[in-house]
């Protein structure tokens, strides 16, 4: 393996990706944009339930619910203005209790209870609500269940300390980070064909297991550099740093390995950019697991990111340790060293066809 | 006597159905120039790839200053400088970037970037970016780039074509330089004035079969036809042109009778040209 000529091959790629001024602003902006974007996220979570009521009088067990905590009960005039707060976002929900309640069970109808929901309220919420005013109708007629209701929380009790909108797209930042490396990259490879210099860099003393090295650690150490400085910036680098280094440099090999697959589908910069946004695509739908739970179903695990950014997500998010995402690194490792050598197989066939065109 | 700088044992090579080399043999002498002349798709350029390594014949063996290419091609890959048909430089590196990785590549490191773009003739223009370069100087630049490691065996494939008169002159300058050097070159052309002027040999290859090899002057006493070419005025007053072969009994009467009776406006001896053989023995053209 010749070191010298390694090491000014990886310096080439990396004074030509700085000359592509696509490919450089991309990386450059894109990177300012994601620690302006992470750092404008909210940094804690609003826990608060805001609840809205018109009710003729309060229940001690609506007292109890005043007190609490999580709930903040605004009482409201009449239903016009509770369907006004709601709408505003003043209260995510509200119900709203006819004033002749009492009057309209003593004679026996069946008074309505008009239950008024935010639209940004999950569709799993509704029933939820709706279970809540059932309950409160029988405290207010002094109905209520005769049962005891004990809370457990089984594993890490989230209790003001859910994950900020800000952690949870850390992980689809630095997927993001690593894709567009992985794009530049692939970019650089066909261009040595575009150009032929391959054909000038294998009359050399250069061998093709070389050019893969020097190609392999500036895609991998380019991508992993910027992935660093992103967790650094945030925050990230503070819990667990090894762990997410780690998860990192692996992340970074599997995406040297996709570079070497759309390079080899690649024929120009427009297809590399074509097949790049693909993979993109493809890689990043895992980080949606993180950004809005229980969104994605369970075949997003044959994706290899997944691994990743599961990895960086419990990391991050609930301090797991070495022990808890080793499963996730081995496979993001098998990952990595499978598309590393499929890659380089399929564009050393690619290279072997045009050097004997 | 020291081995030949290139051997080449029946060397074949198809591309799919077209045999594009078919079993040529030569040697070519240390310190020698050897020009292949041929036209477009006669098998220069898959001799040259196969040569230096960038093609595996089907049959044959390429021997190159002692070394199998097919077996050890990275040995052969560190003595020998390359300069393809087709521009392949990096542009949008400069001319000196693009030496300067070429050189590391050949683990080069007290490299005269200077001295070599002086002598190609492309000083002060070193620090800009190879796609500001014209054609003529990316094809110095890459002469340049064939000598950053003092190569023993020199390849050219198609080193002037379409180039300037100027810029193909300090190409063949080069050559001569290289030669004086001691080293040998191995040169493809189309244009048979350079290889006339520059070659030791020239070996002609049409269709993948080389057709003869010889220095210019044995092949065109071979196969040249020495004439006088007079052109006389006419009857009508027009120019005539008129021919006649040296070295026939007939010749020195068919000359006194022309001088005597014709009104001789300019009067020439003329030997074949490289390019009149190839046609005799081939029935193409080279171009």
């Amino acid at each position: 393996m010749h070191i010298t000529a390694i090491w000014a091959l990886m310096v080439k790629d990396a004074r030509l990706y700085a000359a592509n001024r696509l490919f450089a602003l991309v990386t450059v902006l894109g990177l300012v944009a994601y620690i302006v974007i992470y750092f404008l996220l909210p940094a804690t979570v609003d826990e608060m339930l805001h609840l809205g009521l018109v009710i003729p009088d309060t229940p001690s067990a609506l007292s109890e619910m005043i007190d609490n905590d999580a709930v903040q009960v605004t009482r409201f005039t009449d239903v016009e203005a509770l369907r006004k707060a709601v709408a505003s976002g003043e209260v995510e929900v509200g119900f709203a209790f006819p004033a002749d309640l009492y009057d309209q069970l003593r004679q026996g109808t069946q008074p309505t209870v008009e239950l008024l929901l935010a639209p940004e309220v999950p569709p799993d919420f509704v029933s939820v609500y709706a279970a809540a005013a059932r309950e409160l109708s029988f405290t207010l007629i002094g109905q209520e269940l005769p049962v005891v209701i004990k809370e457990e929380i089984l594993g890490v009790d989230m209790t003001g300390a859910s994950i900020a909108p800000r952690q949870r797209i850390l992980p689809l930042f630095a997927v993001l980070v690593l894709m567009v490396e992985c794009l530049g990259l692939a970019s650089l490879i066909v261009a040595e064909i575009e150009q032929r210099t391959i054909r000038a860099l294998l009359v050399t003393p250069l061998t093709v297991r070389d050019v893969f090295v020097a190609k392999t650690l500036f895609g991998s150490l380019f991508a992993f550099g910027q992935a660093i400085l992103l967790l650094a910036i945030t925050g990230g680098l503070v819990k667990a740093p090894l762990l997410n280094l780690t998860a990192l440099s692996i992340g970074s090999v599997l995406m040297t390995g996709i570079a070497f697959l759309i390079a080899t589908l690649g024929r120009d910069l427009m297809s590399v950019m074509g097949w790049g946004m693909l993979a993109l695509l493809i890689m990043a739908l895992p980080t949606f697991t993180v950004l809005i739970p229980g969104l994605a179903a369970d075949w997003v695990r044959i994706i290899p990111t997944y691994y990743l950014v599961d990895t960086l997500h419990r990391s991050l998010n609930f301090s797991a340790d070495w022990n808890d995402v080793s499963g996730n690194l081995l496979l993001l490792t098998a990952f990595a060293l499978l598309s590393l050598a499929l890659g380089m197989a399929t564009l050393q066939r690619r290279w072997k066809l045009f050097l004997n065109n | 006597m020291a081995e030949p700088a290139i051997v080449a044992e029946s060397l074949t090579y198809r591309y799919g159905n077209l045999l594009a080399v078919d079993h040529i043999s030569f040697t070519v002498e240390r310190g020698e120039i050897l020009g292949f002349l041929g036209p477009n798709g006669a098998g220069k350029s898959t001799t040259v790839k196969i040569l230096t390594g960038q093609l595996r014949p089907l049959s044959g063996r390429a021997i190159l200053l002692g070394i199998d290419v097919a077996r050890c091609p990275k040995q052969v890959h560190s003595r020998i400088g390359v300069c393809f048909e087709q521009p392949n430089l990096y542009e949008e590196l400069s001319g000196v970037d693009n030496l300067h990785l070429f050189a590391r590549l050949f683990n080069i490191r007290d490299v005269d970037i200077a001295g070599l773009l002086h002598r190609v003739g492309l000083d002060g223009r070193g620090n800009d970016l190879v796609g500001h370069y014209s054609k003529g100087m990316k094809q110095r630049l890459m002469i340049a780039r064939a000598l950053v490691n003092r190569p023993d065996i020199l390849f050219l494939d198609e080193p002037t074509e379409g180039l300037d008169p100027t810029s193909a002159e300090a190409i063949r300058r080069i050559i001569r330089e290289e030669q004086e050097r001691g080293a040998t070159v191995f040169l493809t052309t189309h244009d048979m004035y350079e290889a006339d002027r520059l070659c030791n040999r020239v070996a002609f290859i049409n269709s993948g079969r080389i057709v003869a090899l010889d220095t210019p002057h044995n092949l065109k006493q071979q196969y040249g036809k020495r004439m006088v070419r007079a052109e006389v005025v006419g009857p009508d007053g027009s120019l005539l042109t008129r021919e006649i072969v040296l070295d026939q009994p007939e010749t020195a009467h068919e000359i006194a009778n022309l001088l005597q009776h014709e009104r001789v406006v300019t009067l020439h001896s003329e030997e074949a040209t490289l390019e009149d053989i190839f046609i005799q023995l081939t029935g193409r053209a080279l171009v």
